[in-house]
């Protein structure tokens, strides 16, 4: 049987696993970087390169020593560092002498060279991919259902047992009609949790790079330790989303993008690359909308993102939100990580308490 | 500071001929650093914090401050991602009680000049005088392009190539140490030139670093003893590439060291690993 290695980005991969097997082969992947793999990727990195080119580097390591013949990553046609990142896993696995084959995917065409080399029917094709999008979007409902249910359950842990249940099922799903009645199930089976329906929680918005946001090895499972807090969260990576905005771009030539540098104007008036223009964006939009704080995830030295942290700066002042900058490096533990946002939590409780300005729109928002 | 050794004279005969008086802040030094490190994001690469200190120099001794958005400077290339937010980052943090002046110069998608004609536009002069300024500064930008940067003393020593961002080679605080004690022991130093407009596309679209690149690839062993690459601490453009560099000259056996400078240079430091480089050269022959 030939493997195919696919890059880490959080529960989304297995919606990919599915696009992957429409090529008649089989995905070998996790949702979550290992931290053996990460290890690999930093021994065989040049030391001042960002984390998540060291994660996708080591993630392909570990797959050629597992046996794996080929790999996919997306290219970027952005500004930053991620547009060289093919050229340069690909010539430090030259190096390194192994023998996995990467192909690209993206923006190259409309019949990518990954198709061509294993040149799968046309209906045995397309309908797979149909219902990758279709999972990507089942995907995207199960998160934000965990982010609203995580901060209210009773029993801790039920939200996280749930929705790694539907997961597993999601992932075993080989049709259509599977995944959709899955999908009408996802809703029933969160409303069954027991929760405490009189609690408030915090809301916070995450922002950043979207390995970060996405992937649990890199950001010490952010998500999980602010549930458990107590904290209501909207991540501000969700695939689905991306794709729509993707397509919008291709058919319609019309992107988000315009809509947020509309909402970002006053702070920033050049998108920069990356997620920059969306992390200023989606700040303004959460404190306008009375969120309660927000929290800027980067890996360390990132070009677009730490360069928009003054800008970051100046917007929580205007605003009145608290902005959390996290910068995440090889170092990093989780313990560390949680301590922080222990200490942040803290923080935007004592602002609620207190009547800030966040909090009274909050309250004036619930009635 | 970062524009302006790609953009010699351009701007201060362009300010002063619209009746203006440019002040451009001093060279860098070791209290610009301290500046730096007391006001700047700390996790800036260190040319963006010199810049920083820089603004802070400027702010409060004029009305206003000039920023330029410097997107691209060669047609078809891209800058470094993080000039993108400069004049905005300016407005939120450093520059906040003064105006300050910028403009998008992206190669792309309009010559310089156009660019130049709307930044004129934005201070409300005249169009007649905005054109003859744009001339004359274009001029004068030609005419300190072509005068060697830095005059060549020949030693008959060995003679090195000096390679970074241009705001990295001509920084005084970063490139200066190392170029005095290249000097100093008889070395005869070239910088690299930015003159060049159409490097040969390669997969690279930074447009400095395809210009090293390309300026790499047309050297050969009998030009230089060695080449020598200064890059910056948390450089994102400089930490993709310097492996590049380093198999393009192995490939043509010409000695390779890199210098990576922050915040903490220490002259000793510099001259210990300059020394062993120029002894090793003396080894091979």
């Amino acid at each position: 049987m030939t493997y195919m290695a696919i890059p880490n980005i959080g529960n989304y991969t297995i919606a990919l696993a599915t696009a992957v097997e429409s090529l008649g082969i089989k995905a070998w992947a996790s949702t979550a970087t290992t931290p053996e793999a990460l290890k690999l990727g930093i021994e065989a990195a040049p030391e001042s390169v960002c984390l998540p080119l060291k994660a996708h580097l080591g993630h392909f390591i570990e797959a050629d020593r597992a046996g794996v013949e080929y790999a996919f990553m997306i290219n970027s046609v952005g500004t930053c560092r991620l547009r060289y990142y093919r050229h340069m896993i690909d010539q430090i696995l030259k190096d390194l002498g192994l023998k996995i084959k990467i192909f690209g995917l993206g923006f190259d065409g409309f019949k990518p060279p990954i198709v061509r080399h294993f040149d799968p029917g046309p209906i045995t094709f397309i309908k797979p991919l149909f219902h990758t999008v279709l999972k990507i979007k089942v995907i995207d409902e199960l998160e934000m259902a965990a982010w609203r249910t995580r901060p209210i359950e009773i029993t801790h842990g039920d939200t996280t047992r749930v929705m790694n249940k539907l997961l597993v099922k999601l992932s075993e799903s080989k049709t259509m009609a599977e995944t959709r009645s899955l999908r009408r199930r996802v809703a029933g089976s969160f409303a069954d949790i027991p929760v405490d329906k009189e609690k408030k929680p915090l809301r916070v918005g995450l922002v950043g790079e979207i390995s970060f946001l996405r992937d649990k090895c890199l950001n010490k499972n952010i998500e999980y330790i602010l549930g458990s807090q107590g904290i209501e969260l909207k991540n501000f990576f969700l695939l689905g989303e991306e794709l729509e905005n993707i397509t919008r771009i291709i058919f319609l030539n019309r992107s988000r993008g315009k809509s947020l540098s509309r909402i970002a104007d006053r702070y920033l008036q050049n998108s920069v690359g990356g997620h920059a223009l969306d992390s200023v964006a989606n700040s303004i939009h959460c404190a306008d909308a009375g969120y309660d704080g927000m929290i800027h995830l980067c890996p360390s030295g990132c070009m677009p993102e730490v360069s928009i942290r003054p800008i970051l700066k100046r917007v929580s002042k205007d605003k009145d939100i608290p902005i959390l900058e996290m910068s995440y490096d090889e170092h990093t533990c989780g313990v560390g990580i949680a301590t922080r946002l222990e200490a942040f939590a803290d923080v935007l409780m004592e602002r609620r308490k207190s009547g800030s300005a966040a909090g009274r729109r909050e309250n004036a928002r619930r009635g | 500071m970062f524009f302006y050794y790609i953009y010699p004279g351009l701007w201060e005969t362009f300010f002063s001929e619209l009746g203006m008086e440019p002040v451009v802040s001093g060279p860098s030094t070791i209290r610009t650093v301290e500046k730096a490190s007391q006001i700047s994001e700390t996790e800036h690469c260190l040319p963006n914090k010199l810049f920083d200190a820089h603004l802070a120099e400027l702010v409060g001794k004029t009305d206003m401050v000039f920023v330029p958005r410097v997107l691209s400077t060669i047609k078809n290339h891209l800058s470094c991602p993080k000039f993108g937010p400069l004049p905005d980052a300016a407005r939120a943090d450093i520059a906040r009680e003064t105006e300050v002046l910028s403009v998008e110069i992206d190669e792309s998608r309009r010559p310089l000049s156009e660019s130049l004609m709307l930044l004129g536009k934005q201070l409300k002069c005249q169009k007649s005088q905005i054109r003859s300024a744009v001339n004359s500064s274009l001029k004068a930008m030609e005419s300190a392009k072509n005068q060697p940067v830095r005059s060549l003393k020949k030693k008959g020593g060995p003679r090195f190539l000096l390679i970074g961002h241009p705001y990295v080679i001509h920084d005084n605080f970063i490139a200066g140490p190392i170029l005095q004690k290249l000097e100093k022991m008889g070395g005869e130093v070239e910088l690299i030139s930015f003159a060049e407009e159409t490097p040969a596309k390669s997969y690279i679209l930074w447009s400095t670093a395809n210009l090293i690149y390309h300026t790499m690839k047309t050297i050969s062993r009998e030009d230089y003893a060695g080449v020598i690459q200064i890059t910056v601490f948390n450089c994102g453009c400089d930490s993709m590439m310097i492996d590049t560099y380093r198999s393009l000259m192995k490939e043509k056996k010409i000695p390779f060291m890199y210098l990576m400078v922050d915040e903490h240079l220490a002259q000793s430091g510099m001259d210990t690993r300059v020394e062993a480089f120029v002894d090793s050269l003396g080894w091979r022959s």
